[in-house]
């Protein structure tokens, strides 16, 4: 701190530390931490107290019966102290109804039903697919662009990779929707090449296959896969391939023992993000599944916010998918040898 | 200039993939692009029906979706009046910390970079409804700054990390006071990386779907109104939407590869 005021002065300083500050509470730390507390309560609004409020106002009504009939003043009397007491439980236990007690616990994350419960396992086992299958289809497309090509193809190749990377996620798998639809352009070929009807209905529903979900993530996400990679490519001295090849290595070996190693910190990064990413992601099961494939676990959080209004539980999914998201950078970090500056760079 | 250490054969299998890995990228964005000047009413490329302009002209009178370009105009506006001070200030006090003390905020700083973007739209949404503030725009932007501001925080970072300070030093030496030396020599070394950063920023905001669509309540943006039509079936006013976005692309891009060949030549 002492050197920022130096050079800046105390004024800026003070200005500088605030807005960065401020970033972290307001941004990051406080609505993580509001998110985790939120997980960790629920109302108790069970049936029972509805029922109890039932049960009660019928016991009223009974009572009332007995009252318009009973002739005797004591017992009367006694009949209007019961009734007052009932009506006093039925206004408190009506007030617990609208506004039920707050209650902290683990609850929200041990109800996840098995259904979810299994969705949530099948989305973790399928990023982690997405993240394998980016992992084999980008390592020869990264090692051609830093490594294999001259100068001049490597800016082609570059510009024609951020160019799909530039354009919206959503248009890009909107572009596989058109593809695999009902009546996309694969039914349209097959229909033109005379092996299905369109319009007796008899195209092939690809969009309700997992796969359909798969091809469009690693199509959007792959991407994420390939920068990383080249980055840490690029600085490899080709000296050091030459190197090897001269000393009789194999292509397997080079691959294997020189470029693999010098790329560790790009494969690192690649993975994460893709695995993040592709766990997280919403916009492609929801746009390419509508409904009909399986969901994958971030439908179940959006609509325990939008559909069921149940925010607790939302917050417990959203931090278990956070736990797992964190969990995995961690071993990857660990795996890898790469401290969080060079997964930045 | 190619280094020639692989056999021809091994040559040419690479070359045949990084093509189909190329046609993989585009020829789903052509069809998609194709559609958009097909007559048929539903995007397709195998039944053509003709050329036609008429989705331009639809998507010109359609205003839920012109309202949306216009809402994340806003939004994203929003996120680079938060973003780029934030990130600033940041990387100034990143790189004036020891390498051991600013690790730690460092971390910080980093980590909405690397959490899935539905769990920053979920806590903002949580957070902000604390303060009375329901999901909207103004939520939405605080959502995305929360993670932009750490990219804009990167390339700040990665700039200072080539100043000179001794300039700095001398102003003040030769007796400026501080804030003319960050006024006139600070502020004007970081101003092209404010400008990729906007930039950087402003994309990144229009583009945002999984963050935005949790925090942004009620109110909708061009992509999450694209999304939540394609969840009821396809229009090719969406593909011209998505030509409108490559052409763009395609443009930035070509004056990039212009720009950048000049000096290299």
């Amino acid at each position: 701190m002492a050197s920022l005021a130096r050079a800046y002065g105390k004024l800026l300083a003070a200005l500088i530390c605030a807005i960065t500050v401020a970033w972290v509470l307001v941004l990051i730390v406080v609505p993580i931490g509001a998110m985790l507390e939120q997980s960790l309560w629920w109302r108790e609004s069970g049936g029972d107290i509805t029922l109890s409020i039932d049960r009660l106002y019928n016991e009223i009504a009974v009572i009332e019966l007995d009252a318009n009939t009973a002739t005797d003043p004591a017992k009367r009397a006694a009949i209007e102290s019961t009734l007052e007491q009932k009506r006093t439980e039925i206004a408190t236990l009506e007030a617990q109804e609208t506004n039920p007690p707050k209650m902290y616990g683990l609850a929200n994350f041990t109800r996840m039903s098995s259904l979810h419960l299994y969705i949530f396992v099948r989305t973790i086992f399928y990023a982690l697919l997405v993240t394998l299958l980016a992992f084999i289809v980008c390592y020869p497309i990264a090692y051609a662009v830093a490594l294999a090509s001259g100068p001049r193809k490597t800016v082609i190749l570059t510009v024609a990779l951020i160019v799909p990377y530039a354009i919206n996620e959503l248009l890009r798998v909107y572009a596989w929707l058109m593809i695999l639809d009902y009546r996309g352009v694969i039914n349209g070929l097959l229909a033109w090449a005379g092996f299905i009807d369109l319009d007796a209905r008899e195209w092939i529903p690809f969009l309700e296959n997992p796969s359909a979900v798969f091809l469009a993530m690693i199509y959007t996400y792959v991407l994420f896969m390939v920068f990383p990679m080249v980055n840490t490519l690029e600085t490899l001295d080709r000296n050091q391939i030459e190197a090897a090849r001269d000393l009789g290595a194999s292509t397997w070996r080079i691959h294997r023992r020189v470029i693999i190693p010098h790329a560790k910190p790009g494969i690192a990064v690649g993975c994460i993000m893709t695995f993040m990413l592709s766990a997280g992601s919403y916009s492609v099961p929801v746009i390419m599944t509508r409904g009909q494939g399986g969901d994958w676990f971030s439908q179940l959080v959006y609509r325990q916010f939008y559909e069921s209004n149940n925010w607790n539980m939302g917050s417990a999914y959203a931090v278990s998918l956070l736990v797992v998201c964190t969990a995995f950078i961690l071993i990857m970090m660990r795996l890898f040898g790469v401290g969080l500056r060079d997964i930045a760079k | 200039m190619s280094t020639a250490t692989e056999s021809p054969a091994a040559r040419l299998v690479l070359n045949i993939y990084v093509g189909l890995f190329c046609l993989y990228l585009f020829l789903p964005l052509a069809v998609m692009s194709a559609a958009a000047f097909n007559a048929y009413p539903y995007p397709s490329v195998t039944q053509w029906q003709g050329f036609t302009l008429e989705w331009f002209v639809a998507l010109a009178h359609d205003q839920r979706l012109l309202k949306g370009l216009l809402n994340s105009v806003i939004v994203a506006l929003g996120v680079i009046a938060v973003s780029i001070p934030a990130g600033l200030a940041g990387a100034l006090i990143l790189t004036r910390l020891s390498e051991r003390s600013g690790t730690f905020l460092y971390s910080v700083l980093v980590s909405p970079v690397l959490t899935p973007g539905i769990i920053l739209g979920i806590s903002s949404l949580i957070f902000w409804r604390e303060f009375g503030v329901p999901g909207g725009l103004f939520v939405a932007v605080m959502a995305q700054s929360s993670f932009i501001a750490s990219y804009a925080m990167l390339l700040f970072l990665a700039r200072l990390q080539r100043q000179d300070r001794t300039l700095e030093e001398a102003a003040l030496d030769l007796g400026a006071r501080h804030t003319l030396v960050f006024r006139r020599i600070t502020l004007p070394f970081l101003a092209p990386t404010a400008f990729t950063a906007a930039v950087v920023a402003f994309l990144q905001s229009f583009e945002n779907y999984n963050t935005t669509v949790f925090a942004i309540g009620g109110e909708w943006t061009l992509v999450t109104e694209i999304a939540s039509r394609l969840r009821f079936g396809l229009s090719p006013v969406i593909n011209v939407v998505g030509v409108i976005f490559v052409v763009l692309t395609l443009l930035a891009a070509s004056a990039y590869v212009v720009l950048k060949g000049k000096p290299k030549r």
